[in-house]
């Protein structure tokens, strides 16, 4: 494989102050034309992270590396990279242009080659027509674009966008999503987003990087995290509402493996082989997609609805069953009647099992799913 | 129009009907009236004594001394009544044939100029200083705001004092560059200004200082993060950023001095009294003894609205940059 984009290695940061690394020893590759989301709760390190990888702030130890180059010594002006903040930051000051042009003009570029290479941007952002009015007088998703628009302007290797959606309102997200998704095609862009909000996080990465307490817990592709996480961080963060997790133990039972916990027994797929955790004890996950509720006549787990929960076309249900509360989300149309009871299924094949001890996900169904 | 405080939901519904019915600036202007119309009778009675006071203390006495300008009376004459009413008279004789007053205009101008300049060059760099973190930092800032709280009769006596031909000053140059280098300060005219504009700016560049670090304090952040990561120097970042940022807090420091340099007098009076000869004289200075030692009251009444008419369209220009930002709806 050629060299990532963008590699960290071992990046730590610690504040004088405090004995808490805000940013932990992480490793991360971006490879070129990649999208990575660093997705994680607010206080988990990403800004710290964001801020290293600009140069705003020094890492404590560690390396980032761009085009595998160091470029810890480098300042933040000549990394070649591009960040837009999540208030856009833009210059009011300043015209349209004026603001798409500051980078080239700070570089010391002739004035014909700036307005090339501005012309071009606001053609790719569909700024042309605004050029010469004020930054002052523009409205949230225009003022996005101008800050996008200024930092493509000096061809950054790499664009850091920090919380790109959530100063929007709803109707232009879904516009500025596409919109960003179309520019990382035609313009090859190698594109990190930092967010806090999972939803942002999937619906604008291809690969997601979840951070916690300064560490990253995982890196999976967006399509893959939700039903294969590492580890119990990243099924409790992932997936709204997230995965079902009960702490319970394995017994041996006709050729597999069943899960109990209390009165509470679901059977793993038949041939599952646990080798030596067999007889320690698991956390089970169960992904709320997954439970299904049976048809009138139909066998199945017997539960009891607490409370469903309509959010448009489906409905998260929260179910008792065998003395544990599992949450389910089903289609609003099959929704049941709070109280009453129903019979449910879980798909074994979609079961995730976590050590007991590590709290890190156990290999072997992925495996045999596989 | 969220600002207007809404009494009652009627006049409020009004507002908003004849706001949207109508084309948006006028609307505006005309909704406010009508709804003070419905909504604030009671409130008027309130404000009225407040209004009466004003009417009586402000309007009147302006009202007088508009009048006065256009006369020829003084204390001498007797009641008002009987001087005579001499049209443009005074204003055409300030205007063509005035020197004295001329001079002290320019002069007044020109002080200004010299000294809001360094004023702001100071204030502005203890202001950039003081962004930092450094030792004794609280205790300065309380030192550098002093000046600024003495009064201006005090600061005048104390540097009329420091500024005599023998005080602290002359002894510091002669220690320093000899005898000959120590001036007679008050009895030369370019001497005698440059303590004016010392005194001036030693007693005023704390008022920068404190608006324009309150200004810097303020001013966001991420413009200039983006503009580091864009590449700009620390230079570029300051005058290409931070200072466009700071317009508004600078224009409206020199509108404030400004005003204040217009009627700029207890320092100068303490120290020169206008001399030697005239050559300190400052507007407020030449209109004080019109009246008081010449007893021209009606002529230094006709000089004063002239200042008038002339601060309110100097004011008004210096606040046309940023009247626009100012005056523009909030979003």
């Amino acid at each position: 494989m050629s060299t990532p984009k963008l590699e960290l290695v071992g990046l730590k940061k610690e504040f004088a102050d405090g004995s808490v690394a805000a940013v932990d020893g992480i490793d991360l590759a971006v490879e070129e034309g990649q999208t990575l989301a660093l997705l994680g709760p607010s206080g988990c390190g990403k800004s710290t992270t964001l801020n290293m990888i600009v140069g705003l702030e020094q890492p404590s130890s560690g390396d980032i590396r761009i085009d595998g180059r160091s470029v810890v010594a480098v300042p933040p002006g000549r990394r070649n990279v591009g960040l837009v903040f999540q208030d856009y930051a833009v210059f009011t000051s300043m015209s349209v242009r004026e603001n798409l042009a500051f980078g080239l003009r700070v570089r010391g570029q002739r004035k014909a080659e700036i307005d090339r290479a501005v012309g071009e941007v606001a053609e790719l952002l569909g700024l042309s027509t605004m050029l010469n009015g004020n930054a002052r007088d523009l409205g949230g998703s225009e003022l996005q674009r101008v800050a996008i628009g200024r930092t493509l302007v000096t061809r950054p290797a790499i664009l850091l966008l920090d919380e790109p959606l959530s100063n929007l309102e709803a109707g232009t997200r879904l516009a500025t999503r596409r919109e960003l998704r179309r520019l990382q095609k035609e313009a090859g862009l190698t594109i990190i987003y930092v967010t806090h909000d999972q939803v942002e996080a999937l619906s604008l990465a291809d690969w997601i990087a979840v951070m916690s307490a300064g560490k990253i817990r995982q890196v999976a592709p967006a399509s893959l995290i939700c039903q294969q996480p590492d580890n119990i961080f990243v099924a409790s963060f992932m997936g709204t509402p997230p995965m079902n997790l009960l702490r319970g133990a394995l017994t041996r039972a006709d050729g597999g493996y069943v899960f109990r916990k209390d009165a509470f027994v679901v059977g793993l797929l038949p041939g599952t082989d646990i080798g030596e955790a067999a007889d320690l004890p698991v956390t089970i996950g169960i992904r709320p997609e997954e439970v299904r509720l049976c048809a009138s006549g139909e066998a199945g787990l017997p539960a009891r609805v607490l409370l469903a929960e309509p959010r448009g076309s489906e409905t998260v249900v929260t179910l008792e069953t065998g003395g544990q509360v599992i949450k389910a989300v089903i289609a609003s149309d099959h929704r049941p009647t709070e109280g009453r009871d129903v019979m449910l299924e879980i798909d074994a094949a979609s079961l995730v099992l976590f050590s007991g001890e590590t709290n890190r996900r156990l290999p072997m169904i992925a495996e045999l799913r596989a | 129009m969220s600002m207007w405080p809404h009494q009652d939901t009627i006049a409020t519904q009004h507002m908003d009907v004849i706001a949207s019915s109508t084309t948006e600036r006028p609307a505006d202007a005309r909704s406010l009236s009508i709804s003070a119309k419905r909504t604030a009778s009671p409130v008027r009675f309130l404000a009225a004594p407040g209004q009466i006071v004003s009417l009586i203390v402000l309007v009147l006495p302006l009202l007088v001394a508009l009048y006065m300008s256009f006369t020829n009376w003084t204390p001498t004459r007797g009641s008002l009544l009987n001087a005579s009413f001499v049209g443009f008279d005074n204003y055409a004789e300030l205007l063509i044939y005035d020197t004295r007053f001329l001079e002290a205009v320019v002069r007044t101008f020109l002080i200004g100029a010299v000294c809001l300049s360094l004023e702001f060059v100071l204030g502005l760099g203890l202001a950039v200083i003081f962004l930092r973190e450094f030792r004794g930092k609280a205790v300065l800032f309380s030192a550098f705001l002093t000046p600024m709280m003495i009064l201006p009769v005090v600061v005048g006596y104390t540097f009329w004092m420091l500024f005599q031909s023998n005080g602290p000053i002359n002894q510091m140059i002669t220690l320093f560059a000899g005898q000959s280098f120590a001036p007679e300060w008050f009895r030369s005219a370019p001497f005698a200004v440059a303590t004016v504009i010392v005194t001036e700016v030693w007693h005023w560049t704390p008022l920068f200082f404190l608006i324009l670090l309150s200004g810097l304090n303020a001013v966001p952040q991420n413009p200039v993060r983006a503009a580091v990561i864009l590449g700009a120097s620390p230079r570029e970042v300051f005058w290409r950023v931070i200072l466009p940022m700071l317009k508004p807090v600078i224009v409206v420091a020199f509108v404030i001095r400004s005003m204040e340099i217009i009627k700029l007098f207890d320092e100068v009076f303490m120290l020169t009294r206008g001399g030697p000869g005239s050559s300190t004289e400052t507007i407020s200075l030449y209109i004080y003894k019109l009246a008081f030692n010449d007893f021209q009251l009606a002529y230094g009444a006709a000089a004063a609205f002239l200042v008038l008419i002339g601060t309110l369209f100097l004011i008004n220009s210096m606040l046309l940059p940023i009247r626009e930002q100012l005056l523009k709806e909030r979003r």
